[in-house]
């Protein structure tokens, strides 16, 4: 109750002072006299400059040179604020949208409950403050406006600033000991901490990807580095046209993403496995992968895959062309679901792009013949998938067959993944071996139980011809007996 | 060929008197009228508990009885073992039919009033055979240990643990524990194929020795208004080779059931899974379930579901003692109280059927 009845006084004090920078200010005239930090820092402070007293946080007069009326109780003088009262402090103004209104201020009113509902409002060890308070970030005096270069919220300064408590282990063991402290180093790689240390003010900084006073942890939804939203973040500048002109590079990423396999998975099936942007790029360290590490960064999750095509012969063939490893077949952004299309010499297929019949044509037929080879494990699979409905709808109990119908199904995406290693031989074991040696199987099973059912009806028709005839001597027995 | 038969005869006539058989058997007669047609159904009930008892033999060579290995036992009866389907399929027709049997039998005596003295002991051990063929279909439902008859039989034993006082211990113990677990299975196997047997074998022998001596009971409608000579009909041949008639139409029957719609397996019990939508217990069930359905939260002083059940349980009291409360028929006069409680028994028992098979 005190600490609103005095939030009101100066409120209104405040708003009716109506302040401008002022040499009537005797906190600061005596403090300047001083020659204490807090006063130096104060002059250049946009509060200062805008015409607030030492007074509007500290409480007091500013109006009297004397010390004991000025920094009475009765003056509602408070000292130094200290732990969530200093928060208190600022949003007693910040968070008034008639007071921030009078100077024509563009900051939203709501940054308070956004710190309070965000990770760094959590209460901080001692149990009776949050972790972050404003001047955490902001500074206590000496604050300036964002544009300006010295503010610690500034974007070139913002890493810095952030690092202040994230660089430090002993601090980040103490609220979460699995976040990484090398944060800032990582960024200072990437490409947009390189052009931020150069002065690029444009480039992202830790809040535009994390937000300000909302940062919530990366495993919150709401987040907006939670892997389904982070494309949407990244989207907010590199789908830009505008913001991105000077920077030359192309913008329809998010558009191509959302509409590849991965992008499909994440954001409209929500599967947290597919990869987001960061699991490609980097997050602080963020790099497009270049043609060497290309592979090596679909590899983190397509091992086998990646394995295989090192040991293969593309691979010297493609270093020696220079070309980004997977990408030349299966794109980047938009990476569609990969189908048998894409194997062969066909017109779609990407193999053909190099081989032709008249050039390099080993590879023209390897890739001929692994077409023909997974096409007939595909058609084979879908015949004995076709019989095992069909035993299915006759009642029949096929669901072992059924069972090892998954082995086949199994086979096709082992030779699938066996296509990287572009080994015919190996290729063939695959597909021959397993696949369809399982589907042959699978068929013989399925076309059995088709023949037991019809065998069923034909040992049906004779036991009830039997049991009838038995059934037609017996009534006839009746009648004899009967009529005797 | 005929001298051979008949030396056999001889051969076994000398040593365990057939003869005194045949003329015991030729001694006994059937009574024929209108109704007489529904003394076949006792006989049919006989044929399909001794199929039952078959078939299950033959399962049991292969089934086993674990949470672990029940369902791909039945899997292998099913797909591998020659002629599995028919012994499956034909046990859990000719269940079914056994149960359908038995209701007939059961209300065609009701009707006819055959349960009056001097028969009371065969009405009391029907109808406890009639409860056990009920408890036979319960305890049978969950031996496949698929994903329906966990979920039935679970909501099976929560309604017995409604019962007052009795119901908890009750339900713990056809459970063997506090939920349906593998020890439910075991113990259900136990009272399919050892306990229940056993006890019905020895009601069946007593119900049919009954039978036997004291001849088949006239309807008390036609012994009231025929004054003349009621026609008979020897048991042994005539009697005997119409059963024997109506039994291979039986079997013709459960031979086209079984080829036509044989058992079914569902997928495997998970009792992590979330209960499938619509569960419902077998047929016979139905009208109760349904009825409990019905019942509001609390009635009174009571939950309504334990009014319901103990409604029912009143009910099957009355029921198992109608020869002991309905004096009337007893002394051969009309009781039309019987007639009518038994037609509403019939239309209840069918309309909640089938509101439930619709539900």
């Amino acid at each position: 109750m005190k600490k609103t009845t005095a939030a009101l006084i100066l409120i209104c004090s405040i708003s009716l002072s109506g302040y401008t920078p002022s040499d009537n200010d005797e906190c600061l005239n005596c403090h300047d006299a001083l020659g204490d930090e807090p006063s130096q820092l104060y002059k250049n402070d946009i509060h200062y400059l805008k015409g607030i007293s030492c007074s509007a946080c500290h409480g007091g007069d500013n109006k009297t040179d004397d010390i004991d009326v000025a920094m009475s109780k009765n003056a509602g003088f408070i000292g130094v604020p200290k732990g969530n009262g200093i928060s208190e402090r600022c949003s007693t103004c910040h968070s008034n949208p008639e007071f921030m209104k009078k100077y024509n201020s563009p900051l939203q009113v709501n940054q308070m409950n956004l710190l309070t509902n965000s990770v760094h409002g959590r209460l901080s060890i001692n149990g009776k403050e949050r972790i972050v308070q404003c001047t955490t970030c902001h500074n206590a005096h000496g604050i300036v406006s964002v544009k300006n270069s010295s503010s610690p919220v500034h974007p070139l300064n913002v890493p810095r600033t952030c690092a202040k408590c994230h660089s430090n282990p002993l601090l980040m063991r103490t609220y979460n000991p699995s976040l990484p402290v090398d944060q800032l180093d990582k960024y200072r790689t990437s490409i947009h901490g390189l052009r931020n240390s150069r002065g690029d003010s444009k480039t992202a900084e830790c809040v535009n990807c994390h937000g300000s006073h909302d940062i919530l942890p990366v495993k919150d939804v709401n987040s907006s580095v939670y892997a389904i939203n982070l494309p949407k973040t990244c989207a907010k500048c590199h789908s830009n046209a505008d913001y991105m002109k000077e920077y030359k590079i192309p913008i329809q990423q998010f558009e191509k993403f959302s509409n590849s396999v991965h992008g499909i998975a994440l954001l409209q099936n929500n599967d947290l496995n597919a990869p987001s942007c960061n699991n490609c790029h980097g997050n602080h360290g963020a790099v497009p992968p270049g043609v060497e590490s290309i592979s090596k960064v679909c590899g983190s999750c397509h091992v086998l895959n990646a394995d295989l095509f090192s040991s293969s012969p593309h691979k010297k063939a493609f270093d020696k062309h220079n070309y980004p490893e997977c990408e030349t077949c299966h794109s980047n952004h938009q990476i569609i679901t990969a189908t048998n299309q894409l194997l062969g010499v066909t017109k779609e297929a990407v193999c053909s792009k190099c081989h032709k019949e008249n050039e390099n044509v080993k590879g023209y037929l390897v890739a001929k013949k692994m077409r023909l080879l997974i096409d007939s494990l595909d058609q084979s699979e879908k015949s004995a998938l076709n019989l095992i409905n069909e035993a299915e709808q006759k009642g029949m109990e096929i669901s072992e067959a059924k069972f090892k119908l998954r082995d086949a199904h199994q086979a096709k995406l082992q030779a699938r993944t066996m296509v990287h290693s572009f080994n015919k031989e190996k290729f063939k074991e695959i597909v021959d071996g397993k696949g369809l040696a399982t589907t042959n199987e699978v068929i013989a099973e399925a076309k059995n139980a088709i023949d037991e059912f019809y065998f069923r009806r034909v040992g049906l028709g004779v036991s009830v011809l039997i049991i009838s005839f038995l059934a037609v001597m017996i009534f006839l027995y009746i009648k004899r007996i009967e009529r005797k | 060929m005929k001298n051979f038969l008949k030396r056999i005869y001889l051969w076994i006539d000398e040593r365990v008197k057939l003869n005194d058989l045949e003329n015991f058997l030729g001694k006994k007669y059937v009574p024929i009228h209108s109704h007489s047609v529904w003394y076949y159904f006792g006989g049919v009930s006989l044929f399909l508990f001794v199929i039952q008892v078959i078939t299950g033999i033959l399962l049991l060579f292969y089934y086993k009885a674990s949470s672990d290995l029940a369902f791909e036992s039945i899997q292998y009866i099913m797909s591998k073992v020659e002629f599995g389907w028919l012994i499956r399929s034909i046990h859990g027709w000719a269940a079914n039919l056994f149960i359908l049997s038995v209701f007939i039998h059961m209300f065609s005596v009701l009707f006819e009033r055959a349960y009056r003295k001097p028969r009371e002991i065969t009405w009391v051990t029907g109808i406890i055979m009639f409860f056990m063929a009920l408890g036979f279909g319960f305890s049978g439902y969950l031996l496949p240990w698929n994903e329906l008859a966990f979920f039935a039989t679970k909501v099976g034993s929560d309604i017995v643990g409604a019962v007052p006082l009795i119901g908890e211990p009750l339900k713990i113990f056809m459970r063997g524990g506090d939920d349906v677990t593998g020890a439910t299975l075991s113990r259900l196997f136990g009272f399919h194929v050892a306990l229940f047997p056993g006890i019905f074998t020895v009601l069946l022998v007593i119900h049919l020795l009954l039978v036997q001596r004291q001849g088949m009971s006239e309807p008390l409608e036609l012994e009231i208004e025929q004054k003349t000579e009621q026609k008979r009909m020897p048991f042994f041949p005539n009697f005997m080779m119409r059963d024997l008639l109506l039994w291979l139409i039986v079997l013709n029957l459960l031979a086209i059931l079984a080829v036509f719609f044989p058992a079914e397996l569902g997928i495997k019990a998970d009792p992590f899974a979330s209960a499938p939508a619509g569960i419902k217990p077998e047929w016979y069930f139905l009208f109760m379930f349904q009825t409990l359905k019905y019942f509001p939260g609390h009635m009174w002083f009571i939950e309504g579901e334990v009014l319901g059940i103990l409604l029912f349980g009143v009910a099957g009291i009355l029921w198992l003692l109608i020869p002991f409360w309905d004096v009337k028929s007893s002394k051969g006069k009309r009781n039309r109280i019987i007639t009518y409680s038994g037609i509403f028994a019939v239309i209840y028992i069918i309309v909640l059927t089938i509101l439930g098979w619709a539900s």
